[in-house]
């Protein structure tokens, strides 16, 4: 079982997940933006785009001024989510040094690496956990969800809180230079056995390959999607220049036009 | 008042009515299996459909901002849910999850029982496109309602309403009916009552052949709105322009937006070109009507099927390019009422003329007060997308889709003694507002905004 989760299994999941994403955004390209549904006031310049762009992924702008209690769980989860992923990434290639490009010693470099995966990974399960009271607690928020929204956030709960336990108690934690080596050998195609017999990392693999899995055919789509669907509604439009034709204000003023006085045909 | 399993609903166009606008309607036993082939063909089309149906991720944050949900707290009118509606049925058909897992993602086959509840739902949607314009993606229910609507319409289900304005336009070339005879008529009354209320002469050509700029009213201004009209009379009279009302469509609006966006919109669009054409205009300035200026402005161009010849602009444009360039003189202060702003959805979020409108009231106006929120943030009055349904019960929806909007007015204090003006510059607006002004017993009068330029409008 662990040979298939850590040695075969991995495979499986980078092939679903790249054809899964090609085959739903090429779905999203096949249909057409049929009508200019451009939202006002609209954006005169490219630049202008891309700061609506810009505010919507990074501050989740519309969240923070629709639906503050929302914004204080979905924006510190997203962006804890961000940097733990980097993390993950950054953490096992230069096991925990990378700081050290920045100008820190290697020790230091180490503590930080540990001190921010910690700290993002609870605001991560925080975040999750508020989530997932919204869900239940909340009726609006109940009256629009269905089964898969929860397990969803059960599933990513699950990954999470198995990630911070291996973190928070060192007898079950992974070093980074295994994870490294693992890693390692599944990218060159010559996978090798995770090293440790540590029953929280399997599990942990295992439910991370699931949700990658599943991230195609989920609303997790929405992270290509809400690019898709802005790229419908944030466009620069020009207005059409104003004025009329013929017409001379000053002129129709003079002579009155409209004013008993003037004669009735006053148009020229 | 059709009831069907408790749903509310408004009389339903009969078969005959159907075939006026062209549709046979589809019998019971394949409305099913028409449905998911319409369906079909909409999501291959749709680019913002296809998002709106796979990327939502149920965060519930256009539940409180939408005020039909805020009026009713019925759950199928929050947004994400009324696109459930479809989006259900669409992941059945369309997607592997809703194929191998079926309930799970909430994915459910299609009867008969939900197609009535798109008839409701869709019908309780104003189309505002608030929704769009809070979510986090921007997702549209907007088009997810508009495409309801069309497969709807394609099954041959469309409210007595919609269809008949929609044969009326057809016939006539405007929503209520009205002929050459009688709108040269209510021209001349029009001429009249300017005469007596402001002492000015204003004339109404109407078919003028080589007129500079054709005006499009809507029609419910001959009717409902006469201040409208009087006061776009008086702006071109004012100005001097060669102008002209076109009897072939003296329509502002297009319902075509509203229940069939193909056939019925396209079809208004011709007769537009036609008019221009025989008219030999230079310019084309749109009456007020919201849903019929965001179809003439942001849909006619993909539509035509030609490049247009005509430039066409709103007529709040042309009067606030006219104040900003300070060649209309006018005094805010002859109206002597407190007025605040009611901003037509269409205008704001999907036409741009928040300022535009601002420009315009404030010269007029001199005790201006928004209320808030406003601009694109706006609600809506309750009657968009022409959901002015006189049947007993939903009439009494459209007083709870107007409770935000009441209490925003009420915010404002401009009914305080009972002599405040609500301008809503939209002729769904207006026709929704008269009614529930009183319903809300908010001590304002309903008026446009041109209404107001021609109050304020100082000729000598």
């Amino acid at each position: 079982m662990t040979y298939f989760i850590a040695q075969i299994l991995p495979y499986i999941t980078v092939t679903v997940f790249v054809l899964g994403v090609v085959y739903r955004l090429w779905r999203w390209a096949a249909s057409r933006i049929v009508h200019n549904i451009t939202l006002s006031p609209f954006p005169q310049t490219k630049t202008e785009v891309a700061g609506i762009y810009l505010r919507e992924i990074l501050l989740f702008r519309n969240v923070f001024n629709f639906d503050r209690p929302l914004w204080v769980g979905a924006w510190p989860m997203h962006i804890a989510l961000l940097n733990v992923i980097g993390g993950h990434v950054v953490g096992f290639y230069f096991l925990g040094k990378q700081f050290v490009y920045l100008g820190a010693s290697e020790a230091l470099s180490k503590y930080l690496s540990n001190l921010l995966g910690t700290v993002f990974g609870i605001i991560l399960l925080a975040g999750l956990l508020y989530l997932l009271y919204r869900r239940i607690a909340i009726d609006k928020v109940r009256q629009v969800s269905n089964p898969s929204d929860y397990l969803m956030l059960l599933l990513l709960i699950s990954i999470v809180s198995i990630g911070n336990f291996m973190r928070l108690v060192p007898e079950y934690g992974m070093h980074y230079e295994p994870v490294k080596e693992y890693f390692t050998t599944l990218i060159l195609f010559q996978p090798a056995a995770i090293p440790e017999g540590n029953p929280f990392f399997i599990i942990h693999l295992l439910l991370a390959q699931i949700l990658i899995m599943i991230l195609p055919f989920s609303k997790l789509m929405h992270l290509f999607g809400m690019f898709g669907m802005r790229w419908i509604e944030n466009r620069v439009y020009k207005e059409p220049a104003p004025g009329l034709p013929n017409v001379d204000v000053a002129a129709a003023r003079a002579r009155g036009t409209g004013l008993s006085s003037a004669s009735s045909t006053d148009v020229a | 008042m059709p009831e069907y399993k408790g749903l509310k609903m408004p009389a339903k166009a009969s078969a005959e009515e159907m075939r006026q606008i062209h549709i046979e309607p589809v019998p019971d036993d394949q409305k099913v299996e028409m449905a998911i082939q319409y369906l079909d063909e909409m999501r291959k089309k749709f680019r913002s459909f296809v998002l709106a149906m796979e990327s939502c991720v149920k965060c519930g944050l256009c539940a409180e901002n939408c005020h039909t949900y805020l009026g009713t707290r019925d759950p199928n009118n929050i947004p994400t849910n009324r696109a459930e509606l479809i989006r259900k049925i669409y992941r059945r058909y369309f997607t592997l999850e809703g194929r191998w897992f079926g309930k799970l993602v909430g994915a459910e086959d299609l009867n008969l029982d939900i197609i009535e509840q798109w008839y409701s739902y869709f019908y309780q949607c104003n189309e505002c496109r608030r929704c769009a314009h809070v979510c986090p993606f921007g997702i549209d229910t907007c088009e997810v309602t508009m495409i309801g609507r069309q497969i709807l319409h394609w099954l041959g289900i469309v409210p007595k309403l919609h269809a008949s304005v929609g044969a009326a336009m057809e016939r006539t070339g405007n929503h209520t009916g009205l002929t050459k005879p009688a709108i040269v008529d209510t021209l001349e009354f029009l001429s009249e009552e300017i005469k007596d209320e402001f002492g000015v002469d204003v004339e109404f050509p109407v078919d003028k052949e080589g007129a500079d700029i054709m005006y499009v009213p809507s029609s419910a201004d001959f009717l409902l709105n006469p201040y409208t009209l009087m006061g776009a009379g008086m702006f071109f009279t004012y100005i001097g322009a060669n102008w002209t009302i076109p009897s072939t469509i003296t329509e502002a609006g297009n319902f075509g937006l509203l229940f069939d966006q193909q056939h019925t919109m396209r079809h208004n669009f011709t007769r537009l070109l036609h008019a221009a054409q025989k008219l030999g205009v230079k310019k084309i300035v749109w009456g007020e009507c919201g849903h019929g200026w965001r179809a003439w402005k942001m849909y006619l161009p993909g539509m035509a099927d030609l490049p247009l010849r005509w430039p066409i602009t709103h007529i709040h444009d042309e009067v606030a390019y006219y104040i900003r360039t300070n060649q209309l003189k006018l005094d805010p202060y002859k109206l002597g009422r407190p007025v605040t702003l009611h901003d037509p959805c269409n205008y704001v979020r999907a036409c741009g003329l928040a300022e535009t409108m601002r420009t315009v009231i404030r010269a007029c106006v001199a005790d201006f007060r928004e209320m808030y929120p406003n601009k694109e943030n706006n609600f809506c009055c309750g009657g968009g997308s022409a959901i002015l349904f006189d049947d007993p019960e939903m009439y009494q929806l459209r007083i709870k889709f107007s409770q935000k909007k009441a209490e925003q007015v009420r915010a404002t204090g401009v009914g305080k003694d009972g002599n405040g003006i609500l301008c809503a510059p939209c002729s769904i607006c207006k026709a929704q507002l008269y009614p529930m002004v009183e319903e809300h017993e908010l001590g304002v009068e309903v008026k446009g905004l041109i209404d107001l330029v021609g109050m304020a409008l100082v000729w000598k």
